[in-house]
């Protein structure tokens, strides 16, 4: 259970948390492509360019938050993985150099899943979203064709 | 000649998985155990894998606490039961990159792994799109592109661009492009190594969930429907159903969906002493039953 400043630090900060996430992805996809061999492999490759854009998004919101005591944990481990991961994408400005990009990379990959196990809120893949998440459901007693519905609204402006 | 031994390997389950999650259209028809396996090919002086699995350090406890995955169990404690041990796989042919298929390669360290090409570039294109389009991302795990990062490094990432004959004598590797998954493949092993085998067997990954993917509700009448998630066409998964079907004769049985609950109404198999299933589909000259 977490009090309610920190459910709403979690609410609040799962988007940067998943941001982050998303930029080491792309990073990492680029390089196994670069390390397979790929032509597709270039430093201009549109991963890229959408990892930097997401990157200085994501850092401003992190710089943003406003963690609780219960969150603080959590919040050292996105920052630190913000640094490693920021220190990775400068690197692939200039020469493809895999060692260069990869040991910071993977450190902040490493500082994300501690982050992850460090508060609830926070998953290291969207299961929700995967074969598996279609079980969740019946798992939690829910009948599957006696779901209600939401009413219908207008998306926000 | 039978030339490999082929088994299916449990290595963790869910018990009760809505069976409109398998088989399109499918709802509020119940639910039904959702085995997760892998499958070892040995034979010709080779071991090989169809998919690895998910790696349980990274998942295992959200999978069994929030979506009900129970029993998972090491590909050494799997792979025991039929006296391999990890180290001894040489070749992993990857039919596409859920985690729960490829989420285990670091168990796996003397392995070369095949993986379409396009799975990997169509993944990182996705990953450009906007946030709105993260669905096209599902069942992906960054570790696991991490992982293959330091695979295709040690030069045991083979990317392949469409299909590829004898892998393995007698085993070819097939495209199903914009099915399942951007990339996806299937694998057939030809038992008898012959061009034009009478003893085919197809792996299909995910591009089959169970037998009514391959051949509907009515024993006769049947028909392909497809499974229940998908990020390419439903055409597409109907049409590589019928190549794979044609691939092994026309005998749906010998398309084998590692998802399946009821292999083993069709071939003999034994529950471990782990509680996980072994399937026996073929075994080579000279090779001592699993099951027996």
């Amino acid at each position: 259970m977490v009090d309610d400043a920190t459910a709403t630090y979690i609410v609040e900060n799962q988007r940067c948390f998943e941001d982050f996430q998303q930029v080491a992805s792309q990073l990492a996809g680029l390089l196994v492509l670069a390390a397979a061999g790929s032509k597709e492999a270039t430093p201009d490759h549109p991963a890229l360019l959408s990892a930097r854009e997401l990157f200085r998004e994501a850092d401003q919101s992190l710089r943003s938050a406003r963690p609780t005591q219960r969150a603080r944990k959590h919040h050292e481990h996105v920052a630190k993985a913000a640094a490693m991961i920021g220190a990775a994408l400068q690197q692939t400005e200039g020469a493809f150099d895999l060692d260069r990009i990869l040991t910071p990379l993977r450190a902040g990959y490493t500082e994300l899943e501690r982050a992850a196990d460090a508060l609830p809120g926070f998953e290291k893949v969207s299961y929700e979203r995967a074969c598996c998440g279609q079980s969740r459901t019946r798992e939690f007693g829910a009948d599957e064709g006696v779901r209600p519905t939401r009413p219908l609204r207008r998306p926000a402006q | 000649m039978t030339a490999y031994s082929l088994w299916v390997m449990e290595y963790a389950a869910v018990p009760n998985y809505p069976l409109s999650g398998l088989v399109y259209g499918m709802h509020n028809q119940g639910t039904r155990k959702l085995p997760y396996c892998y499958i070892v090919i040995k034979g010709q002086g080779q071991i090989a894998m169809v998919d690895v699995g998910y790696n349980h350090k990274a998942h295992g406890e959200v999978l069994a606490n929030t979506y009900g995955v129970r029993g998972w169990h090491s590909p050494r404690e799997v792979l025991g039961e039929i006296g391999i041990a990890p180290g001894d796989i040489s070749t992993v042919f990857i039919t596409h990159a859920h985690f729960d298929h490829m989420g285990n390669i670091e168990d796996f360290p003397n392995a070369t792994f095949y993986l379409e090409e396009r799975e990997l570039t169509k993944w990182v294109w996705t990953m450009s799109l906007p946030r709105r389009f993260r669905w096209l991302m599902l069942g992906i795990d960054p570790a696991d592109i991490m992982r293959a990062v330091d695979l295709a490094r040690q030069g045991r990432l083979v990317c392949v661009d469409g299909d590829r004959e004898n892998v393995l004598p007698g085993v070819d590797l097939h495209a199903a492009f914009d099915t399942h998954t951007w990339g996806s493949m299937y694998v057939t092993v030809r038992n008898d190594l012959a061009a034009n085998s009478q003893s085919s067997w197809g792996f299909c990954g995910d591009l089959a969930y169970t037998q009514e993917n391959l051949r509907g509700n009515d024993p006769n009448d049947p028909e392909y429907i497809p499974v229940g998630l998908a990020t390419g066409s439903q055409f597409n998964l109907i049409m590589t159903t019928e190549e794979m079907v044609k691939s092994v004769g026309g005998d749906v049985t010998r398309v084998v969906p590692p998802h399946e609950e009821r292999l083993k109404d069709l071939f003999p198999s034994r529950i471990t002493k782990l509680g996980l299933r072994i399937t026996e589909l073929a075994l080579a000259e000279g090779e001592k039953s699993q099951v027996k």
